[in-house]
């Protein structure tokens, strides 16, 4: 027997999101070629502005969200939270609940007797402890009220310093704290701080924010007895559903179909079923009849994960030349019962010499997910307000300051183009300085990501004989825009336009595709597409090739809805007519030369500070991004609006308060916690960097959130003139600064 | 305990009681006993409340009033408790249901539920059903679909104003209302007209585009 050629192989680092954590991992992949992208200003419809293809549907309200769904017999379910931030549970009582008129399921974390004692305790306020379904959402609402709970209440810690202290109450046996890692030299760190023209010391501190998702959490979980189950998740993960559903079901994986029609937003937080979707899966269970378990918003601010909160302490050493010469950080991050998440400092920047620790500090508090850009926006904001602060103490303009210290020219690049977009020459020469109560200020700030894909998605696309095309896979849509890049390609390919291709996403009985976390889903995805589509293209020209006359299958040429080649053209439904009855059928998968990662951005913020009132105003925010290929402009631009946005909201705004009494959050609703709205939008101006010429694709989802919030905190310094160390800034804090740089003045 | 015995008795009892979908009076009515007590005095006699408050057993507000309700021209009746919201009727009660209006802060300050009642945008999620009868509801389905959008959806879908699109009914039927009270509005008019909408994919900008190049195609038609 003949063996075949070995095929080439290579190592490639991708990312991989388990348990709502990112992690890189190295795999091997085949090295095969095949046709590129082409030049990225050469495409048809690739790198356009191309309108979204479900606009219609959601503008018109009929596109159906989990939370939509409905079906005959449906019942509601609700959770029953801990109140308490530590405590035993001593006795549910759920008979008066059961009782009720309309209520057909209850189940509570007592039900099960359990030898291990640590099930019936409760490690922070919102842990749900018992669940119901029933006929509405207003008697599952009466039935949850009906439930009593004896607890033993336990001592519980919940702010960050308090954690630290001597005889705190520890959350895990081994204690509050728990180092992550170390990096560099610390001796030759402390001999370098002698050698320094400038040194400085700072901490800054970020709260923890939530994604506010504004569809919460949650399934419809269509299971009435029998071997089968249908599970309609709002998930960035279709095939992180199935497997988490089966086994709460008892039933095969492959007997749980999951569906993700539409969902309403997810930033890193909605993998897997989580605790939400396995009690509605034994609700359903146990009451035999579909549940709708949707988390409500109080839910969803107390137990649905959230971006962990960041307290970092620096040293840092410079010379009169702006050379970063040392640096020290000690980085804790706050992620309540999880770990959180950081980027090691000192980020993207050179120094000498350099040592850093990683601890996480555990609270109380639900564990931290994964959030646009996990760890990212915390260091990029600390570090860019210690460059600034470094920059003003010697004299030095920020932004050269910053390239001094950079050794990759796209940043050089991207601040150049930044600076002249915001009218960098503006700003205050001193910060502080302009005249009157309303001063202006500007800031910059920088960000790199990763991203990059992974052979996880299979494409299949067919061609039907009368014409029509489809492309399948089970990917999810949050927004993004896959459904539209999606088509695209497959059109763009065969020399179609967009509204002669259908899509089939969200459902995993279709081909695999990866979860969307760390923007790995279109440097994922679009390859497999593309792949698929070629495959499809070339099926066809086969087909049709003896029709043409004397031409080869790849000298046959798609475009402009028209199939030609030796001479001849036939219009794209003659040349399907003439395909065989079951038409056209290829499966693709990815390409690594395809897809790429490494992702640089720079955002540039103006601010307007109120000295009287400490008020902040932002007026106008500019965001430059690399990105390879765009593969819809329109949606990239939004993507980077929407990362300016949440940005404005952590800078500014958002984060929760605890009451460290209590142990509760006192600002669990959007009454309470400040999302960004229209009234405070500023110009916002999203630019693409075309000058990146990589011929690859790359997700655009996270890069754009991390640089704009040290640029905001560094516009409203340069506005005031006072640093305020923890975000978000906000009045009370901002005059606080005022007065205090006043008397130390 | 739902109550089906006396079900036809008082149709539409709340269809004469004065209608004011302001937050402030909702909050002051609703008090301490729930949002169903604001409203007994209409439908006590219609239904098993008053005996379950009687016996103190405030648990549950129970038994159901079957009403008449005008929901994008057309007539709808549906069966519900008298707490219910006009929200939670049309996506949980009506059969088949409107869902494009969505239950997203349950508060009243994100809009996500934004319907119009006399062609007023409110949020639906603090108003009674039965406090919509007689009036005319519009939702978004009501204002054009997919293969017939009006102005303002037409424009959403133009410049983008989505991405995850939950929050996009709202925004669409907030603007549609106000277009018709300000056929001309300016960029600082769109904002102020749009405060009462949240969105977290960050579309604003786009969204005042929209509205911006909808008033322009309407009176450029008119």
């Amino acid at each position: 027997m003949q063996q075949a050629p070995a095929k080439k192989k290579k190592k490639i680092r991708v990312p991989r999101v388990v348990n709502g954590v990112e992690t890189m991992v190295e795999i091997e992949i085949d090295d095969e070629g095949g046709p590129g992208w082409g030049a990225n200003d050469k495409h048809a419809l690739l790198n356009h502005h191309l309108r979204r293809v479900d606009g219609p549907l959601k503008v018109s309200g009929i596109a159906e969200y989990t939370y939509d769904k409905r079906a005959p017999g449906m019942l509601y379910g609700r959770l029953l939270r801990s109140p308490h931030a530590h405590a035993r549970v001593l006795k549910i009582d759920v008979t008066a609940a059961q009782r009720m008129s309309g209520v057909k399921a209850v189940i509570s974390i007592t039900d099960k007797p359990t030898q291990d004692a640590s099930a019936a305790i409760v490690n922070f306020a919102g842990e749900p402890v018992a669940a119901v379904a029933a006929d509405t959402p207003e008697i599952a609402g009466d039935a949850i009220r009906a439930i009593k709970v004896d607890y033993e209440v336990l001592p519980h810690v919940v702010r960050a310093d308090d954690a630290l202290k001597e005889g705190a109450p520890k959350v895990y046996p081994e204690g509050n704290l728990e180092q992550r890692d170390s990096q560099g030299f610390a001796t030759k760190v402390a001999a370098a701080w002698d050698k320094c023209d400038v040194v400085l010391e700072a901490e800054y501190r970020t709260p923890i924010v939530h994604h506010s998702c504004l569809e919460t959490h949650g399934h419809m979980v269509d299971y009435r007895g029998g071997d089968t189950a249908t599970v309609y998740a709002s998930t960035q993960g279709t095939f992180t559903i199935p497997g988490d559903a089966a086994k709460e079901l008892g039933l095969m994986e492959s007997n749980v179909t999951a569906i993700v029609e539409h969902m309403g937003g997810g930033f890193g937080s909605k993998f897997g079923i989580g605790i939400e979707g396995a009690l509605a899966c034994r609700l359903a269970k146990q009451a035999k009849a579909p549940v709708k378990l949707m988390l409500t918003r109080q839910d969803e601010f107390l137990l649905a994960g959230n971006r962990s909160g960041s307290w970092q302490k620096f040293k840092a050493g410079v010379n009169k030349d702006g050379t970063l010469v040392a640096f020290q950080a000690l980085q804790y991050q706050l992620g309540g019962l999880g770990d959180g998440s950081q980027a090691g400092q000192p980020y993207i920047y050179n120094a000498a010499n350099r040592y850093r620790e990683r601890f996480a500090i555990h609270t109380n508090e639900d564990s931290s997910r994964a959030m646009r850009a996990p760890g990212h926006p915390q260091a990029s904001y600390a570090i860019e307000c210690l460059m600034d602060d470094l920059a003003y103490k010697i004299g030095m303009d920020p932004v050269e300051f910053r390239k001094k210290n950079l050794t990759d020219k796209v940043y050089h690049r991207q601040l150049d183009r930044g600076a002249r977009e915001i009218g960098w020459d503006r700003r205050n020469q001193t910060p502080g300085s302009a005249n009157g109560p309303l001063k202006r200020g500007m800031g910059c700030g920088i960000g790199t990501w990763g991203g990059g894909g992974g052979p996880q998605c299979k494409v299949d696309v067919t061609i039907a004989r009368d014409g029509s095309v489809m492309v399948a896979v089970g990917t999810q849509d949050l927004g993004t825009g896959t459904r539209t890049y999606t088509r695209a390609i497959v059109a763009e390919e065969l020399g179609l336009q967009l509204t002669d291709v259908i899509e089939k996403i969200g459902n995993s009985t279709l081909g695999a595709a990866n979860a969307s976390g760390g923007s790995t889903t279109s440097a994922s995805l679009a390859p497999a597409v593309k792949v698929a589509a070629n495959k499809a293209r070339m099926a066809m020209a086969e087909q049709l090739a003896p029709l043409l006359g004397s031409v080869k299958p790849e000298e046959i040429t798609f475009g402009n809805g028209n199939v030609t080649g030796g001479g001849k053209s036939l219009s794209w439904r003659q040349a399907a007519a003439a395909l065989p009855s079951a038409g056209v059928n290829a499966r693709g998968e990815w390409r690594a030369d395809l897809a790429a990662s490494g992702v640089h951005g720079v955002c540039f913020a103006e601010v307007e500070v109120d000295v009287e009132t400490g008020r902040v105003r932002p007026i106008k925010m500019v965001h430059v991004q690399d990105i390879g290929l765009p593969l819809n402009r329109l949606a990239t631009e939004s993507q980077i609006n929407g990362g300016m946005i949440q940005s404005l909201g952590m800078a500014l705004w958002e984060g929760r308060v605890m009451d460290a009494k209590l142990g509760i959050q006192l600002n669990p609703g959007f009454g309470d916690y400040k999302l960004p709205g229209c009234a405070e939008m500023p110009e916002l101006v999203a630019i693409i960097d075309d000058e990146d010429k990589r011929e690859a694709v790359i997700g655009v989802g996270e890069p754009s959130i991390i640089p704009s919030v040290g640029a905001l905190a560094n516009a409203v310094f340069n506005a005031c003139g006072v640093r305020v160390h923890d975000l978000p800034l906000t009045p009370d804090k901002i005059l606080m600064a005022l007065t205090n740089g006043r008397t130390t003045a | 305990m739902t109550d089906d015995s006396n079900e036809d008795k008082e149709k539409g009892a709340a269809a004469g009681g004065s209608y004011d979908a302001s937050r402030r009076r909702f909050l002051k009515g609703v008090g301490i006993a729930g949002a169903g007590a604001a409203f007994a005095d209409h439908l006590l006699a219609d239904t098993q409340a008053a005996e379950a408050q009687a016996n103190g057993r405030a648990s549950s507000v129970a038994g159901t009033v079957e009403i008449n309700l005008e929901i994008n021209g057309q007539k709808r009746s549906v069966r519900v408790e008298p707490r219910t919201t006009l929200l939670n009727t049309l996506r949980n009660h009506l059969d088949p249901p409107l869902t494009g209006p969505k239950l997203v802060c349950d508060m009243g300050t994100c809009g996500a539920c934004t319907v119009l009642l006399e062609d007023k945008p409110v949020y639906s999620c603090l108003v009674l059903a039965v406090d919509a009868v007689g009036k005319k509801i519009t939702t978004v389905e009501g204002l054009g679909s997919a293969e017939k959008p009006n102005a303002v959806q037409n424009a959403f879908v133009e410049k983008d104003a989505l991405m995850c699109g939950f929050c996009t009914p709202g925004f669409v039927t907030t603007i549609s209302a106000y277009l018709k009270k300000n056929p001309n509005p300016n960029l600082q008019d769109v904002r102020e007209a749009c405060k009462g909408n949240f969105c977290r994919c960050g579309t604003y900008p786009r969204v005042f585009a929209a509205a911006l190049a909808a008033a322009q195609a309407q009176t450029g038609h008119d």
